[in-house]
């Protein structure tokens, strides 16, 4: 194996040890390897590698004295905040430090008045909108996982959740960010009005997965609680039927807050779990469809997705009685993704996007993946933005397994990109999805990209080696990476995790 | 040693946990986990929370990390054993079973640290627990454990916060004239009842004469090592209390610790052991149901089939065992408890750990306080949080613990309660210090005291 290198790779000079600690204190650097062994994955446990060393800093000024001090010994760093991401975002590769922000979590300032709060990166997604609750406020982007997942790594992603069809992703709601650049330099960006003078430097910010600095304060938008809500949910004994519905009410001019289908391979999972939502489990697949805003009309609306839904063969359709079914029926979707080891020892969750009119042959064809290469696919996805989730399930102790998983997985991506889509909605490119750029980016428009990276990272040493395949943007070559990098790519690395080795040397 | 050794060795070590494998591979590391976890909220490291403990394990168990290693030990011995993570958990992950079965591993291989072997041989042994809790009684009645808290100097911490649990296990003296207002008040001056009834299990009385049709419900009260030896008036509280709901209460003298601390420390042989030793014992008694009064050891009495679940000669009777457990206020609700008298006072209260994650028993403890005409109950912020008990984590863990108790002191203050009830005596304990230190004396009670006073109030006790 490859233990001389990596193991050189992974260790943290002391001298760089000695001056990081005394920026941040001594229990805010982890360098023993077993307790790094925990950072090696994000919320994709397909990926595994050890980082370098974990680095917890207070504040922008320790931010930025960290980022200085590993710039000067051309370190490369990644940020991470819960590790809740699904697309290999935060792996330490190329060797890098793990600059973890979990504890950066004050709300610094709530301004109601003016409907912005200003947050540092580590706060968690549903605790900023608990805190504004009281000022009939909330923030409105909810990832399915926003009980753990931080508004730093929404940033990042510029994370979606299922109301992001009528609210829009992460990035309309963020006015301002104070950002540390790979070379310890602290800018802001955007103004605090919120309203765009010049480039839009936030918009651009926002999704680079921390390829082009790290933010460490958020000004973000509070949007009003709406007043009224009403939730259906639609049960339909076959897929295509609700497909069909979905693309029915998006067709017709509807704009539901939320537009959702889970199958009944989910809903099994859910209905097991302490989210039960009491979802028929006999069900082929259920939409929630939600409406908000002002309570004239919201009833109205109601009826009308419901005559759809029926129209296009819903055996049933019911509707959330008061705030607290509703509330089950969210929290069983949201927490549908944890309830899948309940199905399978291993997961891997894919993320595109499709044209909403061609969900019903886009979903056939990935069942129909799922059946050719003997796996279990269940869907769970934002239906009404045509962003789909197939989680593949299997045991990534059955190396055959593991490699149907593999074409499998790059089968459904070609599908959704032929039919005219995306190869990500909301997760990110990270890792993941890094080599399946070249299926919708030409080179030159990768390598337009690598230029943008490189204005904020011209070092390369923040988060390096995602986003973009390495031959396009192969701009830093570091002490590090005298080597071959540790991920060269999805199967090298689920093959070494099956093996055992990590490439880092245990 | 040869490298065929190391790994027979190593094998031999985490095989405990290696059975354990596919409950390990449930969690699909989503992270919900994370801010359930009070570890984690307050040290914000992966390895701190469930979804890196559990890393932790399923690293031992594939030979990734050495059973041995530091990491493992720390983050594992860091755990308070709440089990919040488990409410949250979409998968069902079993982590207070995998994390006994850790730090099982742990003790062969690194043991366990002084205070902890120290308390579970007292705890194991009859008659050291009988020795200490006397010892301990002793300091209190004496005055001399309030002396003592005074005059320590605040760098003997573990020492001063020990005295503060002892302290903290008193009782109050004034709930006997709390809250006496209208038309019951003329009640509170009522004899008081023979020693006998006081006395506990030992002395509970025999079922009334006068025979009702229904056949009465056998029940047993576990005792428990702490619960006898500092609150044992919580056990005659829930003797009279049961017996008012028309149980028969029966004696079982030959019952043991329930071997809740053991398993939690990692010592699985010696919990069983007390488990076979109770399950005996119960048994013989030939009751209907197990009422048990503090969180900790229900939890563990309901989880005595997993615990004997290898053991062809117990492994069904454990799990029948398990089936008659109640705490006592999940039985007094299946009863429907009988309302008492009024006790005009402001109670806020606690949920242990061990009962609302891990029993999942959340609305009984509310619903039995409810029996009480004119208590008032004000919502605890946090009340589903760990207080930071534990076991004995405040002395452990001085410093995190102390952090984590800080929070829920806090809480309680924010309520302007006159009393907090918590059914669990290490919760008891633990927030009892907590306030003591804070120099707050507001009593902290178990809920059935407050029952139980309700209907002392009453002009004729309630019989069936």
């Amino acid at each position: 194996m490859t233990s001389s290198a990596t193991d050189h790779a992974t260790r943290l000079d002391p001298a760089l040890a000695a001056a990081l600690r005394r920026v941040v204190g001594d229990d805010a650097l982890i360098t023993d390897p077993g307790a790094l062994l925990v950072y090696e994955s994000d919320g994709l446990t397909a990926y595994r590698v050890r980082p370098r060393a974990v680095v917890a800093p207070r504040g922008t000024e320790q931010v930025a004295a960290v980022v200085r001090l590993l710039a000067e010994a051309g370190v490369p760093f990644v940020p991470r905040g819960a590790g809740t991401g699904l697309s290999g975002g935060a792996l330490a590769l190329e060797g890098a430090v793990v600059l973890s922000l979990a504890r950066m979590n004050r709300i610094l300032e709530l301004d109601p008045a003016n409907r912005r709060a200003r947050v540092e990166p580590g706060v968690v997604n549903a605790h900023l909108s608990r805190a504004a609750a009281p000022y009939g406020l909330y923030y409105a982007p909810d990832p399915s996982s926003q009980s753990a997942c931080t508004i730093g790594g929404n940033v990042a992603e510029n994370a979606g959740g299922p109301h992001c069809l009528k609210y829009g992703a992460t990035v309309n709601h963020i006015l301002g960010l104070t950002v540390v650049l790979p070379d310890g330099e602290v800018v802001e960006l955007g103004a605090g009005s919120g309203e765009l003078v010049g480039y839009d430097l936030v918009g651009l910010f926002v999704g680079s997965e921390g390829t082009f600095g790290v933010a460490t304060e958020i000004e973000v938008r509070l949007s009003p609680v709406p007043e009224a809500v009403e939730t259906l949910l639609a049960l339909f004994d076959d897929v295509d039927d609700a497909s069909r519905a979905v693309s029915a009410i998006i067709a017709e001019g509807m704009i539901p807050a939320a537009l959702e289908m889970i199958d009944r391979e989910t809903i099994r999972a859910v209905e097991e779990s302490v989210y039960a939502a009491g979802i028929p489990t006999d069900v082929a697949a259920a939409l929630v469809v939600e409406f908000d805003g002002p309570r004239a009309g919201l009833a109205a609306d109601a009826d009308r997705a419901a005559g759809i839904c029926r129209r296009e063969g819903a055996r049933e359709v019911q509707r959330a009685r008061d705030a607290a079914e509703r509330e089950r029926l969210w929290q069983g979707r949201k927490k549908a993704f944890g309830a899948m080891g309940r199905l399978a020892p291993d997961l891997l969750v894919q993320d595109a996007v499709v044209p909403r009119s061609r969900l019903p042959e886009v979903l056939r064809g990935i069942y129909d993946v799922a059946r050719r290469h003997g796996l279990r696919i269940s869907n769970v996805f934002h239906a009404g933005d045509g962003n789909l989730h197939p989680n593949i399930l299997f045991d990534r102790r059955d190396a055959d397994e593991v490699r149907r998983v593999e074409t499998a997985s790059r089968e459904i991506m070609k599908l959704c990109v032929e039919a005219g889509g995306s190869i990500t909605g909301e997760h990110g490119v990270g890792l993941d999805k890094r080599e399946y750029m070249p299926l919708i980016f030409g080179e030159a428009e990768m390598a337009a990209m690598c230029e943008v990276r490189r204005v904020f990272n011209p070092s390369g040493l923040a988060n390096p080696a995602k986003v973009l395949p390495l031959r396009v943007c192969r701009e830093w070559v570091g002490p590090a990476t005298a080597r071959e990098p540790v991920a060269a790519g999805r199967a090298a690395v689920v093959d070494a995790a099956t093996g055992g080795d990590d490439g880092v040397g245990a | 040693m040869s490298i065929a050794a190391t790994d027979a060795r190593r094998a031999e070590l985490t095989e405990v946990l290696a059975r354990e494998e596919e409950k390990l591979l449930a969690c699909v590391h989503c992270g919900f986990c994370l801010q359930a976890c009070p570890t984690y909220t307050r040290l914000g490291d992966e390895a701190d929370s469930p979804r890196g403990r559990l890393y932790l394990m399923r690293a031992v168990v594939e030979g990734r990390l050495e059973p041995d290693d530091d990491a493992f030990a720390t983050h594992l011995d860091r755990c308070l054993g709440c089990r919040a993570c488990e409410t949250v958990c979409p998968s069902g992950v079993e982590y207070g079973h995998l994390l006994e079965r850790a730090r099982a591993v742990i003790a062969r291989e690194s043991g366990v640290g002084f205070a902890t072997r120290a308390l579970l041989t007292v705890f194991g042994s009859r008659l050291l627990a009988r020795t200490a809790m006397g010892g301990g009684r002793a300091l209190i009645r004496t005055g001399l454990a309030p002396a003592l808290l005074r005059i320590l100097p605040r760098r003997l911490q573990r020492a001063r916060f020990a005295l503060a649990m002892l302290l903290a296990s008193r009782g109050w003296a004034g709930l006997r004239d709390a809250g006496i207002s209208g038309p019951c008040a003329a009640d509170a001056g009522r004899p008081e009842r023979s020693e006998a009834g006081r006395a506990g299990a030992a002395g509970s009385p025999a079922p009334s004469a006068d025979a009702s049709p229904a056949p009465r419900l056998r029940v047993a009260v576990l005792l428990g090592c702490v619960q006898q030896g500092l609150f044992a008036r919580v056990n005659a509280a829930t003797i009279r209390v049961l017996e008012a709901n028309g149980c028969d209460v029966v004696p079982v003298p030959d019952q043991r610790c329930c071997g809740a601390l053991h398993a939690h420390g990692g010592d699985l042989e010696r919990a069983r052991e007390l488990a076979r030793a109770n399950i005996d014992a119960f048994e013989r008694a030939g009751i209907d149901v197990v009422a048990v009064n503090a969180a900790g050891c229900g939890a563990a009495m309901k989880e005595y089939g997993a615990l004997l679940a290898g053991d062809p000669a117990y492994a069904e009777r454990a799990r029948a065992f398990a089936r008659r457990v109640r705490d006592v206020s999940e039985l007094l609700v299946e009863l429907g408890p009988r309302p008492g008298a009024p006790v005009q006072i402001r109670v806020t209260y606690d949920a242990p750990c061990h009962l609302h994650h891990a029993q999942r028993i959340t609305r009984a403890p509310l619903d039995v306080l409810a029996a009480i005409p004119g208590l008032e109950l004000v919502p605890l912020p946090g009340a589903d949080e760990c207080c930071g008990g534990a076991g004995i984590y405040g002395l452990t863990h001085p410093e995190l613990g102390g952090r984590i108790l800080e929070d829920k002191v806090a809480a309680v203050r924010s309520t302007r309660a006159d009393v907090v009830v918590t059914p669990n005596p290490g919760c008891m304990m633990q927030i009892g210090a907590g306030l003591l230190l804070a120099g707050d004396g507001r009593p902290v009670l178990h809920p059935i005291e407050l029952l139980d006073e309700s209907y002392r109030r009453l002009p004729t006790r309630p019989r069936d």
